[in-house]
């Protein structure tokens, strides 16, 4: 049962952000909502109630998106921004192999939503077997597994692996 | 004055995305292949476009003259950001992958490409 308060409860709080007020009428069709789809997706969505419900990893979750939306993207996007903005255009793009260890989907998805999301790395592709991403580079520094995996994944999945694992 | 404060901050992160926006299209001009224009895209879709959202929803609560419908407003444009950040690269990564397979754009000039080796290609 307690699976299913997670899913419920975020539809609650978007449907509240979407319609900006709380009057009776939003609140009951906001609850109807919520347990209708929570009642239809859960099963899709949610393994381990408690795990979702956890306000440590929540707090987890705040911490890595404070420091992914200031640090991490202000970094990538000053590195691209002179790459465009310089004469000569200095890149050295390459297409790299980088292993991650995270199991659960949600933080593989996560982590790479995370790498495409900063300007100067898209994830091309991955391959689940060998737990690969495939990052298109725009400037790469090295090209064994233990640089890439440190330059580009190391802070974004252990931020995730905090929430997620 | 915390009404001012919170418009101007959203005001200022309004004119840095557009900026952002700016120098976002000049590299799509400049850059020489398909990889890397991608990623002038996506200085474009997060400096240039989420950043903003959220600065216009700061902008949004701050309007008082609104009235109520600025809760509207600013809850509207905090979940299009929050769905922009979750959907975007999503696209990136699906036109990414289906150029790589499809072979159209050869990622050249490159130092490397692994992907086309595990492929053996």
């Amino acid at each position: 049962m307690r699976r299913y308060v997670p899913v419920a409860l975020l539809v609650f709080v978007v449907y509240i952000v979407f319609s900006g007020s709380v009057s009776p009428y939003d609140i009951v069709i906001g609850a109807v909502l919520a347990v209708a789809v929570s009642a239809l997706t859960t099963r899709f969505l949610v393994s381990d109630g408690g795990k979702a419900l956890s306000l440590r990893r929540l707090a987890n979750l705040v911490k890595y998106a404070l420091y992914y939306l200031t640090v991490a993207e202000f970094k990538a996007h000053s590195l691209v921004i002179r790459i465009i903005l310089s004469r000569d255009m200095p890149v050295r793009p390459a297409i790299v192999r980088v292993p991650y260890r995270a199991k659960n989907p949600y933080t593989i998805v996560g982590s790479a939503n995370s790498i495409t999301n900063t300007p100067g790395t898209v994830v091309v592709d991955l391959d689940t077997g060998r737990s690969v991403f495939y990052v298109h580079w725009i400037r790469a520094v090295g090209l064994d597994p233990e640089t890439t995996y440190r330059e580009i994944l190391k802070v974004f999945e252990e931020g995730l692996s905090k929430v997620f694992e | 004055m915390i009404e001012e404060v919170v418009r101007y901050v959203g005001l200022a992160i309004v004119v840095a995305g557009c900026s952002v926006n700016l120098i976002g299209a000049i590299g799509l001009n400049r850059f020489r292949n398909f990889y890397l224009r991608l990623h002038a895209a996506t200085v474009s879709t997060i400096g240039g476009t989420f950043y903003p959202l959220v600065g216009l929803a700061l902008v949004a609560f701050s309007s008082s003259e609104l009235g109520s419908a600025r809760f509207f407003m600013g809850g509207v444009l905090l979940v299009a950001a929050f769905l922009l950040l979750m959907l975007a690269p999503a696209g990136s990564h699906a036109l990414a992958r289906a150029t790589h397979r499809a072979g159209v754009a050869r990622p050249e000039p490159a130092i490397a490409d692994h992907l086309s080796e595990d492929r053996g290609g």
